[in-house]
């Protein structure tokens, strides 16, 4: 009986072994038959909106595709579709940034653009439509791995009443470098104490890659040397940077930290709280659904992104995208429904960017539409994205930032130098592209 | 002709029983037991989450460079998560041990039925609250304009001070152990409540005849009587707070810096989840686990006594 029952229990014991040890998917190969989508994105509740009234059309004029949309928080979504793919069960199609997407062509877990299935008649016919280079992000051994829905970059936008009531005009102290806006900012400080009441400016932590490595690239540095080998050009470029933010956070000038609440949402309550943020042309229409007075008021603007003042680089903000990629262990039917339901989404550039959240595709009909230029700013992006570089991307970006928050952490509020700092930083960047 | 078997009740009743078991040994063995196997497997490889190309084996590797002194200098290193994890373990579970006992006593010592309930909701109430609503609560008050200022400012008299509560290492530190006591110190009242109502009215009667006040009585009875408790709740509470993760990661989440904070839960979350590094993180997680299976051992030997009978 003991035995009989210790045998039972290992056995119990084993039962996950053999669950988890089963094979692959199955393969179907019926174009025909039924299929259903499963599609992973953000949220984002405007984009939800109008993609549910998309998806819906789609699936009337495709009876036998069904989709499944479902939605994420964006941070979420990056650690939900990674663990789904590490468990072989990650979606048919999904977004995410190209920072954090790369690594899926990279490690083969996505399947190149059907074309045909897109709605295009080849891949040059695809390569027309977009603008130039926007798809050499995702394009590996010539073939296309991703549909762009949605290209962002970031600029600055101001609130006239806060700069007004600090006694500047707008319209010409708006900061044009990076010294000019620690400075204006320092005007634009209300402080209790050490407590900063209210803030001319702050950054977007904790996207450094977006925003601290263009800061970098104006003086003459960079996050890798061109062949890709080497971590960390341009010692002086770094140091200055670093020692800029040490300045700006509360051991500094105390202007600004990543503690406080995130600019980009206190901008919109239009509450006394900030003067300036650093966000994308979506913001107009947060603005316009959190606070219509204010959107309505005239009395916000955006300005282009700050170089410094002795910069050997005109870099703005980088840009990043989000492609719509679909799983290579999708069935072959599966691959192209979602193919099929991607060409048609992307076909309505116009309404995402006037009721889908305000976002580019970069097609050149849309950059070249009226609608976009006659959104307000609009052409400060354009600009702006016309003097910038698509993000740092690779299958370790999302480490290459985590290692730049620690450094830019560890002198804005840990009180360790630029230098010990640039040090370990170099160190650590360099073990992981050695690594890779 | 085979003879029949027979089997006694009790053989009978344990077949019984080992069926009721079984449920709870499969669910055991699926989220529980597979893990561990599988972490410890895979940490002798260089399995990353993403690649789809089979693992290669590395052997011991894995678990030398989370040793390698060369590392230590760096603050996000293995090395120093077993710091940080011991500073929090020891910051928060003594105190936790320490004043959810007082509490405890003070509870089972009021007349009022009504008041001992409420307090005790009250102070369970945080253990039940996600982790969502937690942070914005934490975040409300350890924001520079929030009300951990004001109040410490009002405490103390410095008005204008901010205290600096997710910037400065320290503070950064004393941050998640006071979010950890809060949440957590409910629990374990009502643990030492479950304790000292099991120890029998009769015994502090009779030492009250006897001419015993509240404090010999504390001491003399309520503490001996109540050492398997303690022993339970030291140990859980221990374990608790080694595996402590969502305070860490919620800080992080909301532009706090990561290295004093970066406990080995949270380390193996970065290097296993953002870093998609799988078997370096199994390999931190079989470390997590050797930790906590020897501080239980030896919790276990030096709180040893015979079994408490009333």
């Amino acid at each position: 009986m003991k035995k009989s029952l210790v045998l039972f229990a290992v056995l119990a014991l084993l039962v996950p072994s053999f669950m988890f040890a089963s094979g692959a998917k199955e393969t179907v190969v019926d174009e025909n038959a039924p299929v259903t989508i499963q599609y992973w994105t953000h949220e984002d509740p405007a984009r939800t909106q109008l993609e549910t009234e998309l998806i819906d059309e789609f699936m009337k004029m495709n009876p036998n595709i069904t989709v499944v949309r479902s939605t994420q928080a964006s941070v979420k979504q990056i650690e939900l579709v990674q663990t789904a793919f590490a468990a072989n069960q990650g979606p048919d199609m999904f977004n995410l940034p190209i920072e954090d997407q790369y690594a899926y062509i990279t490690n083969k877990r996505v399947a190149p653009v059907d074309y045909k299935a897109a709605g295009y008649a080849d891949k040059q016919d695809l390569l027309d439509k977009y603008i130039p280079g926007v798809l050499d992000t995702v394009t590996v051994d010539g073939e296309v791995y991703g549909l762009p829905l949605e290209l962002t970059n970031w600029s600055i936008y101001l609130n006239k009443k806060v700069f007004r009531s600090a006694g500047l005009n707008p319209e010409t102290d708006y900061p044009k470098t990076w010294e000019e806006m620690a400075d204006v900012s320092e005007k634009l400080v209300i402080r209790d104490g050490d407590i900063l009441v209210r803030r001319g400016f702050d950054f977007r932590y904790p996207y450094y890659l977006n925003f601290f490595v263009p800061m970098v690239q104006q003086l003459g540095g960079d996050l890798l040397s061109a062949d890709g080998k080497k971590a960390i050009i341009g010692d002086d470029a770094w140091i200055k940077v670093l020692t800029y933010f040490q300045q700006w956070g509360p051991s500094g000038r105390n202007l600004g930290s990543p503690t406080y609440k995130n600019a980009r949402n206190l901008f919109n309550k239009d509450n006394n709280d900030i003067a300036m943020a650093h966000t994308g042309l979506y913001q107009e229409g947060r603005i316009e659904k959190d606070n219509p007075a204010f959107f309505n008021s005239g009395e916000w603007m955006v300005v282009p992104f700050p170089v410094f003042e002795d910069a050997v680089n005109d870099v703005a903000s980088c840009y990043y995208g989000h492609f719509f990629m679909v799983n290579v262990d999708s069935p072959p039917a599966v691959q192209k429904a979602a193919w099929k339901l991607s060409g048609f989404l992307l076909s309505h550039g116009e309404d995402y960017l006037t009721r889908g959240g305000n976002i580019i595709q970069p097609t050149k009909a849309l950059l070249a539409s009226d609608t976009l230029k006659n959104m307000p700013y609009s052409q400060v992006f354009i600009d702006d994205m016309n003097r910038a570089n698509m993000t740092y991307y690779g299958e370790n970006s999302a480490q290459i930032q985590s290692l730049i928050r620690n450094a830019v952490e560890s002198v804005m509020l840990g009180g360790v130098s630029p230098e010990k700092v640039l040090a370990t930083l170099r160190a650590s960047a360099q073990e992981i592209i050695d690594e890779q | 002709m085979v003879p029949k078997k027979s089997y006694s009740i009790e053989k009978k009743q344990a077949r019984w029983g080992f069926a009721f078991v079984i449920p709870s040994l499969v669910f055991f063995s699926v989220f529980n037991f597979y893990p561990i196997l599988n972490a410890f497997y895979m940490s002798f490889f260089n399995r990353k989450a993403l690649s789809k190309a089979p693992p290669k084996f590395i052997g011991l590797d894995n678990y030398m460079r989370l040793f390698n002194p060369e590392t230590a200098s760096n603050e996000l290193s293995f090395i120093n998560s077993l710091k940080s994890t011991m500073v929090f373990t020891l910051g928060t579970f003594i105190p936790l041990l320490i004043l959810s006992l007082i509490i405890a006593v003070f509870i089972s010592q009021l007349s009022s039925n009504k008041s001992k309930k409420f307090l005790q909701v009250a102070y369970y109430c945080p253990a039940i609250l996600s982790s969502v609503v937690a942070a914005t609560i934490w975040m409300l008050i350890f924001d520079p304009r929030g009300l951990g200022n004001q109040w410490m400012n009002i405490l103390m008299g410095t008005p204008g001070t901010d205290h600096r509560w997710l910037v400065d290492p320290v503070m950064e530190q004393v941050s998640t152990m006071v979010i950890y006591f809060w949440k957590y110190i409910g629990y374990f009242v009502i643990l030492f409540i479950t304790g000292l109502a099991s120890i029998p009215p009769t015994i502090y009667e009779a030492s009250t005849i006897d001419g015993a006040n509240k404090w010999q009585n504390f001491w003399r009875i309520t503490l001996p009587l109540l050492k398997p408790t303690v022993v339970l709740v030291s140990v859980m509470a221990m374990l608790q707070c080694l595996k402590t993760f969502s305070t860490q990661y919620m800080l992080y989440s909301n532009g706090a810096p990561r290295a004093p904070i970066n406990v080995i839960t949270f380390n193996i979350y970065i290097t296993g989840i953002q870093q998609q590094y799988l078997s370096r993180a199994s390999a931190m997680s079989i470390v997590l686990f050797v930790l906590m299976l020897s501080l239980t051992l030896v919790q276990f030997k030096t709180t040893k006594s015979e079994n408490v009978e009333y």
